[in-house]
């Protein structure tokens, strides 16, 4: 899951990046609004936190432009300003839900997996495919009724694949979701994952497209 | 209480029972000087018309008793012996004075006419009762009609003040529907001249207090709006701390705890400091200030932010520097002043802090050798929780807000210019000795 967190105090940024990084997102923080705009042109995100006052360019305004372009990235408003009419202005403006400082990590990470099934169609809670189940608050995963043991990254590339069944997502796709701007990739990370995740899965739910991606089969 | 209407009453009845009082004074004085010339005439007319006939004294035809006019007749002959008294029984009068005469008998006054005749003398007297009488009536006539209107004019007065009244009623009722929340200026249209000028004063406190209710709204607003920030880091590290998966993490999410936790305590302790610089708080106690020993102590303030972030400080203090001012406001001031520079200015960087008399005060300046503040944003930062862009991190927003309630409170004048290094100049411009802070208006 890779996060785009929009946020002009360090404190509050430094203890979410930590926290989302805890839960194996990879967290992208800007504390600019012009910037963040520029962020959300160029990369694809799976959801973003967006503070509203923000120097440069306030968060509405970004939001704004973010859904004019027919762009659908889940967002979530987190932001002081709690008064009714600020709540309905940033739901208006295209925001998927709303959050009021200061706020609880879980209800914030509740709500970050909420509006990720929403995105993907989802009604449940849990994600269904074949014999996998994958249960996102819990970030756990029962393979044929059992429990199997996986790695927050092992974990990342799993639900990236089976966000959308069928579609292929190339390593660099893959390493998108997995890493921040700034954090180091191991040269073949993906394929230690990918490894890994056969070895605890078998090698037939995970299927490779020969110099395109992976991606697992709609069942 | 005070009716307005009471009073008009009673001034009013005063003045008419005094009118009265005064027509019927003229009125009986005049009509008793009038009747007096009639009646004295008529005193001589019946004396002349008896002339002829004092010598059949006993037989003299008196005109009957006209009951009211009361007249005496009196004839004496020439040895002075009375022959005729027309009302025997009355009491006498034993004089015989010619001409016009004023007597007095067992108490009465009366007015007698003497004429001397070859015969005699013809004597005729009437009780001056019967004049006064005359004009008593005379003058009552007068009074009556006034008398008989008072309760009307009364009542017509009542009426009158009583819609003269009505719209203060109205304003009355206006104020009554006011509140801290809706402060909206009275309206009442059709004012009296004497109404008019209460409610425009009125409308105007209401005006003022509606300023002060929303400033303060504000400044409540935005604090809580404020003290969220720093919370939500707070609750952010604390959560963190609880869910460190290793030491090195939980070491770290201390360490920020930590420092949220300065941070709270800073912003709140800013905001206290603002509140307290506020215009309208308690008069403050003034006494002869050093610029120079405040500056000196917030120097010492700030000198270990300094030294972590390698900045020179230095004071330049020229004697009697000398302000009529609040020692701890203004040490607020010079080391919110000093802490904004030092953290601005990169390291290895220097802050000057000046002070030095001047024709008609002091000054104080802080010069650094920091970004500076853009033109544009130079009135903007004196705004409450105003932030420019690349301001430092974690600031409150506050310094230059309270630098300002300060400098205002000693009526001194802040400006923010370019120092010749480029950085921030501030020069804070104390008035006269004698300089009064000024006060909430």
């Amino acid at each position: 899951m890779r996060v785009l967190l929009v946020e002009d105090d360090v404190m509050i940024a430094q203890g979410l990046e930590t926290a989302l990084r805890q839960i194996g997102a990879a967290v992208d923080w800007i504390r600019d609004g012009e910037q963040a705009a520029a962020a959300l042109r160029g990369t694809v995100f799976d959801v973003v936190l967006l503070d509203l006052g923000l120097p440069n360019r306030d968060g509405i305004s970004i939001l704004r432009e973010l859904r004019q372009r027919g762009d659908a990235t889940p967002v979530i408003i987190l932001t002081a300003r709690d008064e009714i009419r600020n709540r309905v202005a940033g739901l208006d403006a295209g925001a998927d839900d709303y959050v009021v400082k200061p706020f609880d990590l879980d209800e914030l990470t509740a709500r970050m997996r909420s509006v990720l099934r929403r995105a993907a169609g989802r009604g449940g809670p849990l994600i269904q495919h074949g014999d996998l189940c994958l249960d996102p608050a819990a970030r756990s995963v029962e393979y044929k009724g059992a429990p199997v043991n996986l790695s927050a990254h092992e974990y990342a590339v799993l639900e990236a694949l089976l966000q959308r069944p069928g579609a292929v997502l190339s390593r660099a796709q893959l390493e998108d979701r997995l890493y921040g701007w700034d954090e180091p990739i191991g040269s073949n990370a993906v394929e230690v994952y990918i490894h890994g995740l056969r070895r605890k899965l078998g090698s037939e739910v995970i299927r490779t497209l020969r110099g395109v991606g992976y991606f697992i089969p709609k069942s | 209480m005070k009716s307005i209407r009471a009073r008009l009453v009673i001034a009013l009845t005063i003045l008419v029972a005094m009118v009265s009082m005064l027509a019927a004074t003229v009125t009986y004085r005049r009509v008793l000087s009038e009747t007096s010339v009639l009646f004295d005439y008529q005193l001589r007319q019946m004396a002349l018309s008896l002339r002829g006939q004092i010598t059949m004294a006993p037989q003299i035809e008196v005109p009957p008793d006209q009951g009211d006019s009361d007249f005496v007749v009196q004839i004496w002959d020439l040895f002075g012996t009375r022959v005729y008294l027309s009302r025997p029984g009355l009491p006498m009068i034993n004089q015989i004075v010619l001409g016009y005469t004023n007597l007095s008998l067992r108490g009465e006054g009366w007015r007698a006419y003497g004429l001397q005749t070859a015969q005699g003398v013809i004597q005729i007297a009437q009780p001056i009762r019967v004049r006064e009488a005359l004009a008593r009536a005379a003058a009552l006539r007068v009074v009556i009609p006034l008398v008989l209107l008072l309760p009307v004019m009364v009542a017509f007065v009542a009426w009158i003040v009583g819609r003269g009244l009505l719209p203060l009623r109205h304003v009355t009722a206006e104020v009554q529907r006011r509140d801290v929340h809706g402060l909206s200026p009275l309206v009442a249209p059709d004012l009296p001249l004497e109404i008019a000028p209460l409610v425009n004063e009125l409308n105007r406190l209401l005006a003022r207090l509606e300023k002060a209710f929303l400033a303060q709204r504000a400044f409540i607003a935005d604090a809580a709006h404020e003290l969220r920030s720093p919370l939500t880091a707070l609750r952010l590290q604390l959560q963190l701390l609880d869910r460190a998966p290793d030491p090195v993490a939980r070491r770290c999410a201390r360490e920020r705890l930590g420092a949220a936790v300065e941070r709270s305590i800073h912003l709140v302790e800013q905001l206290l400091t603002l509140a307290r610089s506020d215009p309208g708080e308690t008069s403050p106690t003034l006494e002869p200030v050093d610029l120079a020993v405040v500056a000196a102590a917030a120097i010492s303030d700030s000198r270990i932010l300094a030294l972590t972030r390698h900045i020179d400080i230095g004071l330049d203090a020229e004697p009697s520097s000398v302000v009529q001012g609040e020692s701890e406001a203004l040490r607020t001031l010079a080391r919110n002043l000093i802490d904004n520079a030092v953290r601005y200015t990169p390291p290895g960087g220097s802050v000057r802090v000046r002070c030095r008399p001047t024709a008609d005060g002091a000054v104080l300046e802080v010069i650094d050798t920091g970004p500076g503040i853009s033109p544009a944003d130079r009135e903007r930062v004196f705004d409450r929780f105003y932030r420019h862009p690349g301001a430092a991190e974690n600031g409150t927003g506050l310094g230059l807000a309270i630098v300002k309630a300060i400098a205002d409170r000693h009526a001194a004048h802040v400006r923010l210019a370019e120092a010749p290094s480029g950085g921030l100049r501030v020069t804070v411009d104390f008035p006269t000795e004698r300089a009064s802070p000024r006060s909430l208006s």
